[in-house]
């Protein structure tokens, strides 16, 4: 079952047009097609145009979504990211503004993010028998706490030459760059974790890590390999949060753990590993985030959208469990 | 069987070493700082740390059944706005009643958590992930869109943190109240000895008879009660209540369990390691800006530090206790 959706209605008619409809993947796309229709409702200012001139902020965090869904199927958890993300937030605003070219800010926050992404990954390979969640909550406070040190007792910085970063934010026609990026992005994880041996290898250490060991699959390499990785797309989450916000607090970057993982379970990636596909969460994260565009237009206070996330996240894991379970009982009634 | 030398015993035990190094940690603070070691500077910190103190013990039985729960800030601050609101517009002017509403709310959140957790199967990180999102929200709805009960607003409630019996605050008389009946809970009666059942093999104890979904229901109701105590204290030792309280700090609380010895897998872990454990991070906090060099900003950083090296610490000592097991039955 690696490799289809984690989650989807048992007895599925067998057209394969009605299987599409029936998977997870399908009904996030009508879900995708009917919170558009509700925030179209809802505001009378959302359409194409504004969607996309307020997305660039909310995509961001779509670059989290990615690794954590490799590591979700690895059937482990990284709650440190969005420590990382204000990190490396913190440390290229602070390299930007010694006037040091642009590519260098850019190296900066991604070589950062890596080494933040190392050390989760050396802790948890060197230790395997340590749960990544304890690990990854340590490293969330120390790495938060190492930005607060370095902020000082101010607590927040800005770009003085943000020339670099709004290039950053730059669009073609309309379109932002940042979307590209996600969506290219989006695509090679999708293949790597889909149809490469490297994928393959993954879902098979989350199914059943022993059997993977024994098999030959040099798992805590792969371990290391998908936490550094992790580290690395923080700092890009980094940069392109910069794009628009010019500067780095210590709250940024706050809660982007818990984002990155709802958008991925509601996705169909069960947190207890080897199954789902990016498709899946690529899509709720477009969900999502259009949620957040719409409801942000009726200055729908940020919280009840969270509180929506909420539920959502719990009902997409709870039904198909309850469904499962009054089905087994029906059942044995018969 | 042989009888264990007084040194192996001192460092077999976790809670032995642990108290170790508090009282290692209270000497050198007090060397430094002679004004630490004082009736008043212990009470005080006890009281700042009351909610996390409190709430320890919650999480002890969550992850003695190999959960957690990260939505119990949420729920503290849900519940401690719910009473803040109602002291402020005069529906309820009883501190006791306000008390009891605080422990029924915090109880039906738990409640609602773990009928989830255990009648849905879902996987506790997500479901009090959910939650956390959850209870956030409405602690803002319920807050009327960010409004705050300040000090004036709570009337008599915030006495309850200043009211001293027997020379001590009432809060800590709560927290020593909770110590002692968790105590007895988990070590003498036939539930708190199932908890640690579950814990341990969740499919021996289904088999031997225990109803594994009601232990994981009773739990994470357990942490609700007592998030909704945490609630009530919070409001009344720093009195005012705001929806964005304690935002982050179930990971100190997660820390204090996971320094004091309980295993992220369930089934390992103590209430006196509870204590010990968030009295150690209480005293670290209190301690750093005493120290010269030290500022309060690298409070967070040594507090990570600390939990990475308890947690890598404990894994070698496994390691080797492992090996040496492994050397005897080699002979």
């Amino acid at each position: 079952m690696a490799g289809k959706s984690g989650r989807s209605i048992n007895n599925v008619p067998k057209s394969p047009v009605k299987q599409m409809i029936f998977s997870w993947e399908g009904i996030l796309v009508l879900l995708f097609i009917a919170a558009n229709i509700f925030c179209a409702c809802f505001s009378e200012f959302y359409n194409v145009k504004s969607l996309l001139r307020q997305m660039p902020v909310y995509l961001a965090e779509i670059f989290l979504m990615l690794p954590m869904a490799y590591i979700l199927v690895l059937g482990e958890i990284d709650i440190s990211v969005g420590s990382i993300v204000c990190l490396s937030a913190t440390m290229a605003c602070i390299v930007a503004n010694t006037g040091a070219p642009f590519i260098v800010v850019i190296l900066a926050a991604l070589l950062v993010g890596t080494a933040c992404g190392a050390v989760n990954a050396l802790v948890l390979t060197k230790f395997e028998e340590l749960p990544p969640m304890i690990v990854t909550l340590a490293t969330q406070i120390i790495f938060r706490g190492i930005a607060e040190i370095v902020l000082g007792s101010g607590g927040s910085i800005s770009v003085t030459n943000t020339e670099g970063f709004a290039a950053l934010g730059g669009k073609v026609g309309r379109v932002p760059y940042i979307l590209f990026l996600v969506l290219i992005l989006g695509i090679i994880a999708a293949v790597i974790l889909g149809k490469c041996t490297f994928g393959r290898r993954v879902y098979a250490i989350g199914t059943n890590r022993l059997a993977a060991y024994y098999s030959g699959i040099h798992v805590q390499k792969i371990r290391f390999i998908i936490y550094t990785l992790m580290g690395t797309i923080s700092g890009l989450c980094a940069l392109f949060l910069m794009s628009s916000s010019f500067g780095a607090n210590t709250t940024t970057g706050n809660g982007f753990e818990m984002d990155a993982i709802a958008m991925a379970v509601f996705g169909g990636i069960s947190s207890t590993g080897g199954k789902g596909n990016i498709a899946g969460g690529l899509i709720s994260a477009f969900i999502i985030v259009c949620l957040r565009v719409g409801l942000g237009q009726r200055n729908i206070h940020p919280q009840v959208i969270l509180l929506i996330i909420g539920v959502l996240l719990i009902g997409a894991v709870a039904l198909p469990n309850i469904i499962k379970e009054v089905q087994k009982k029906a059942k044995t009634v018969k | 069987m042989e009888k264990k030398s007084f040194m192996k015993k001192l460092t077999g035990s976790r809670e032995a070493l642990l108290a170790v190094i508090l009282i290692l940690l209270f000497v050198v603070i007090t060397i430094i700082s002679p004004s630490f070691l004082t009736f008043k500077s212990l009470t005080d910190m006890l009281k700042n740390n009351a909610v996390t103190m409190v709430m320890s013990l919650g999480m002890l039985c969550v992850m003695l059944v190999g959960g957690i729960d990260i939505s119990i800030m949420s729920t503290l601050a849900l519940t401690g706005m719910s009473i803040g609101m109602l002291l402020k517009y005069d529906h309820i002017s009883s501190t006791f009643l306000a008390f009891v509403i605080a422990l029924l709310i915090g109880t039906a959140c738990g409640f609602l958590v773990g009928l989830v957790i255990s009648r849905a199967d879902v996987p506790p990180i997500i479901a009090t992930m959910g939650f956390m999102y959850i209870y956030r929200a409405m602690g803002y709805l319920v807050s009327n869109n960010g409004e705050w009960a300040s000090a004036a607003a709570l009337g008599k409630f915030k006495d309850f943190a200043t009211t001293k019996f027997l020379g001590m605050s009432l809060v800590i008389w709560v927290i020593i109240l909770c110590y002692v009946i968790f105590f007895i809970f988990m070590k003498w009666t036939t539930l708190g000895r199932r908890i640690y059942a579950v814990g341990s093999n969740p499919s021996a104890a289904e088999v031997s008879g225990i109803n594994v979904k009601n232990i994981k229901l009773l739990v994470y109701t357990i942490m609700g009660l007592l998030a909704g105590l945490g609630g009530a204290l919070q409001v009344s030792i720093y009195a005012s209540a705001m929806p964005d309280m304690q935002q982050g700090g179930e990971m100190d609380v997660i820390a204090a369990c996971v320094i004091g010895g309980v295993s992220m897998s369930g089934g390992r872990g103590t209430v006196l390691g509870a204590l010990l454990g968030s009295l150690i991070l209480a005293t670290i906090a209190k301690a750093l800006p005493l120290i010269p060099f030290f500022d309060q900003l690298w409070l967070n950083t040594i507090k990570g530090v600390i939990i990475l090296v308890v947690v890598v610490v404990n894994i070698v000592l496994q390691r080797t206790a492992d090996k040496n097991a492994l050397k005897g039955r080699e002979m």
